[in-house]
């Protein structure tokens, strides 16, 4: 009995003795700089379900005869995902699509810069473009690799029906407000526009805002005022919200209103354009738009795209887009984003017709797109990163507070109250700016 | 004697708990079978944790008789303290470490999230809505809850078909049903289509112009709050219905041969019999309307639409807006708000505990 007795208590002992030395061994793999290879790259990423089955499609045809398997992950609650997993240790890397949030990822979820894995940033610079590799610079150091852009500053029309009532494309912003005061002379409506998006409503609106900021205010005021070096009330700011709102609340210009664009959805807002007769003929969305079109509409014949016009000084295009960031600094994940990065990746995931992701890797020939609509796109992006006018959208530059928060709520209170509420708004967005 | 208890409540706890981690650590990463992981998980986590009460009894038992009563105790309750502590206060203690510090954590800034909380013109609307659904959803779901018992009690047959369907949208999440009633309040503007929403293909077919329900501010918190009601009756009915089955036959004969009428047994007799019960399930749903989140998120953009809630903002502010002060401070603003409704719940039960 006694020798059971004392059993137990070696027994306990065992126990804990285990548990530390379990420790210990744990201690040392993480100590060093490099990690060991966990044999599996997961990678987070704000898509739909199809676009990560796709993406994991590509990798599985690409990324072979290596000692690891990669997952793609689509996250249906990415920043929520994001901040949680971060402070838990539990990512690799993430395609994050807000470069705004990436400086507070870096210090509360413990990413790797680019540097520490070993990367020339020059070499970096020389494929994807200064401007793009610099919204991932925090203290000196990169942490973004930009892995997808999208074209913002594209306006559409129903190219069968705008070519059969006479219209001409317009190049300038006054032929632009000609055409939409024909459309309106003809008896019809010329633009269709919806800012809701459930929680985060009033997003298409800021995208408006940006496009004539940046062709109002040019392109380094546009820079002074997604850092907050101008105030949000400027009176730069003042005038791109005046012209945006001259749009907006001209009689006849808007279907439905500009009192009723904040309730409706911007997925459905395009869809008068395929009435027959058009309904409207004019809409100003990204280049993802068409996939919310009805599906026998045809690319280049019931609808096609022109360029936001210049305004008052030369602006570039606006574009989004998607930085991947690294939280794991080991072989393995290395080897992935080398391939990940790479022209055989990117050019095979520019043909996703489901996801219309456009590379900003330069080495991508226009070939590798899907259809004709993102090789345009791909090459008016191109020509405004190489004339250095392009600018990324602001609003995901801004501080969450703001760029997610007050700017979107902001935009859709001027729809709903008019033009008069405008000084208020933009002075409460400058107050809401974290200091 | 001290020591002994804290040997045997704290230490030896999460030395055994650290040692379950690592062994699922271990199993976790293995590429093996999923089946026989999962087994070997159930029989170490199951085995473990009784190995571990056995062990511990039995160390007990060594110790000189005069201990023994003192600490074995300590040992039972110890390992349901060490996870409250280590899931419950320790969050509790951070969170509210975290509401006095700016927006990354960095520095601590005295009060300023805390004003923030009670100055902000949204947040004030969030606790004035809040106020509204901890308010008007316990009395709206518990009377027809209440109805629908009474009335139910009194179907021939159907009954359980009849509570069944009440019951139904229980089983659906927060979210879901949110989703299905951005169906019904689904707008777009005249000249864009059919209109997809219930509400409005009324309003057009009785020759109105649709109407943008989830703008109309205040009635937008009303229409949000149906939803959450049309939830929690059938949970209302079902508990109201059982506590109304459990009153004596007798006792409501006796009133109706006495020559009450149908209301005055309603109103004297069932109501006060179950009285307990109808407290208890408004209590859940004043702290479930505390917590709701999911219907007004997903149904747009509150701060536009002024249906703010506390909750909303937390998760706002916190994880879309990226400032923890802020977050956290809302977070404890919250937590004080339940305690009343805590500390009332647990009088309470004492207090019938005492009666029996």
């Amino acid at each position: 009995m006694r020798r059971l007795r004392l059993l137990s208590l070696l027994s306990i002992v065992l126990l804990i003795g285990g548990a530390c030395k379990a420790k210990e061994n744990e201690g040392g793999a993480t100590g060093g700089p490099k990690e060991a290879n966990t044999g599996k790259v997961n990678v987070l990423a704000a898509v739909e379900p199809e676009e990560a089955d796709a993406l994991q499609g590509i990798a599985d045809q690409t990324i072979t005869g290596v000692d690891y398997t990669v997952e793609f992950e689509a996250a249906g609650n990415f920043e929520q995902d994001v901040q949680v997993r971060g402070q838990g240790g539990t990512l690799d890397v993430i395609l994050l699509p807000q470069p705004g949030s990436l400086p507070g990822l870096v210090t509360s979820a413990h990413a790797v810069s680019l540097e520490d894995m070993g990367y020339d940033i020059g070499e970096l610079e020389a494929t994807f473009g200064k401007p793009f590799m610099d919204l991932g610079l925090v203290d000196g150091k990169h942490y973004g690799i930009p892995t997808n852009i999208n074209l913002k500053s594209m306006i559409w029309y129903p190219k069968d029906d705008f070519d059969k009532a006479g219209y001409k494309v317009p190049t300038t912003w006054d032929e632009l407000m000609a055409l939409s005061d024909q459309i309106v002379a003809d008896g019809s409506t010329p633009w269709c526009v919806g800012f809701q998006s459930e929680g985060s409503t009033g997003w298409p609106a800021t995208d408006w805002m940006e496009d004539i900021m940046l062709r109002t205010a040019g392109p380094d005021t546009y820079d002074q005022w997604y850092k907050h070096e101008i105030p949000f009330d400027d009176p730069s700011v003042v005038n791109a919200g005046k012209m945006f709102g001259d749009v907006m609340f001209h009689p006849g210009y808007v279907l439905g209103g500009a009192e009723n664009t904040p309730g409706l959805a911007f997925g459905d807002a395009p869809l008068p354009m395929f009435d027959n007769p058009p309904k409207c003929w004019l809409h100003r969305q990204a280049s993802f738009i068409n996939a919310f079109f009805p599906k026998d509409a045809k690319a280049g014949v019931d609808y096609d795209w022109f360029p936001f016009p210049s305004m008052t000084t030369e602006g570039g295009p606006l574009f989004g887009g998607e930085v991947a960031m690294v939280f794991r600094n080991s072989p393995e994940v290395k080897d992935f984003l080398d391939r990940f990065m790479g022209t055989d990746f990117q050019c095979a995931m520019a043909g996703i017709t489901a996801a219309s992701r456009i590379s900003p890797n330069v080495n991508v020939g226009s070939d590798c797109y899907a259809n004709q609509i993102l090789a345009d796109s791909a090459e008016v992006l191109k020509e405004g990163l190489k004339a250095g006018t392009a600018r990324f959208d602001a609003s995901d530059l801004m501080p969450a507070a703001v760029g997610s928060g007050s700017f979107w709520t902001g935009m859709v209170k001027y729809m709903k109250e008019g033009p008069s509420s405008l000084d208020g708004i933009l002075k409460d967005i400058d107050s809401s700016w974290p200091s | 004697m001290f020591a002994l208890r804290l040997v045997g409540a704290v230490v030896i706890p999460i030395a055994a708990f650290y040692t379950l981690w690592v062994t699922f650590d271990f199993l976790r990463d293995s590429e093996a079978n999923r089946v026989i992981v999962v087994g070997v998980a159930v029989v170490v986590g199951v085995g473990g944790v009784f190995f571990l009460y056995w062990a511990m009894n039995r160390a007990v038992e060594l110790l000189p008789e005069r201990y023994r009563e003192g600490v074995r105790p300590w040992i039972f309750v110890g390992p349901a303290m060490v996870l409250l502590s280590v899931f419950l206060v320790y969050p509790v203690i951070n969170t509210i470490l975290i509401s006095f510090k700016d927006a990354q954590s960095q520095s601590f800034v005295g009060l300023d999230n805390f004003k923030f909380v009670f100055t902000d013109e949204s947040m004030l609307r969030a606790i004035r809505n809040t106020l509204g659904w901890m308010i008007l959803v316990p009395v709206a779901a518990v009377t027809t809850g209440l109805a629908f018992a009474t009335l139910a009690d009194r179907l021939r047959r159907g009954e359980a078909v009849a509570k069944s369907i009440i019951f139904l949208p229980m089983a659906i999440s927060f979210a879901g049903a949110s989703i299905t009633w951005r169906l019904i309040y689904s707008f777009r503007p005249a000249g864009f289509g059919s209109n997809i929403g219930l509400l409005n293909g009324i309003m057009l077919g009785l020759g109105q112009n649709p109407v943008d329900w989830l703008s109309q501010h205040p009635w937008n918190n009303l229409y949000l709050m149906v939803i959450m009601v049309w939830m929690q009756t059938g949970f209302a009915m079902v508990v109201l219905s059982a506590a109304i089955k459990s009153i004596p036959d007798e006792i409501i004969e006796a009133a109706r041969i006495d020559g009450a009428s149908e209301w005055q047994v309603f109103r004297r007799i069932i109501v006060p019999s179950i009285l307990p019960t109808i407290v208890v399930v408004a209590t859940y749903m004043v702290i479930n309307s505390l917590k709701v989140f999911d219907i007004v998120f997903v149904m747009g953009n509150a701060e536009l639409n002024q249906t703010e809630v506390i909750a909303e903002r937390m998760i706002r502010w916190f994880f879309i807006g990226q400032d923890y002060g802020k977050g956290a401070a809302i977070a404890v603003v919250l937590f004080i708000v339940v305690i009343p409704v805590m500390v009332w719940n647990v009088r309470r039960f004492r207090e019938e505990e005492m009666i029996r």
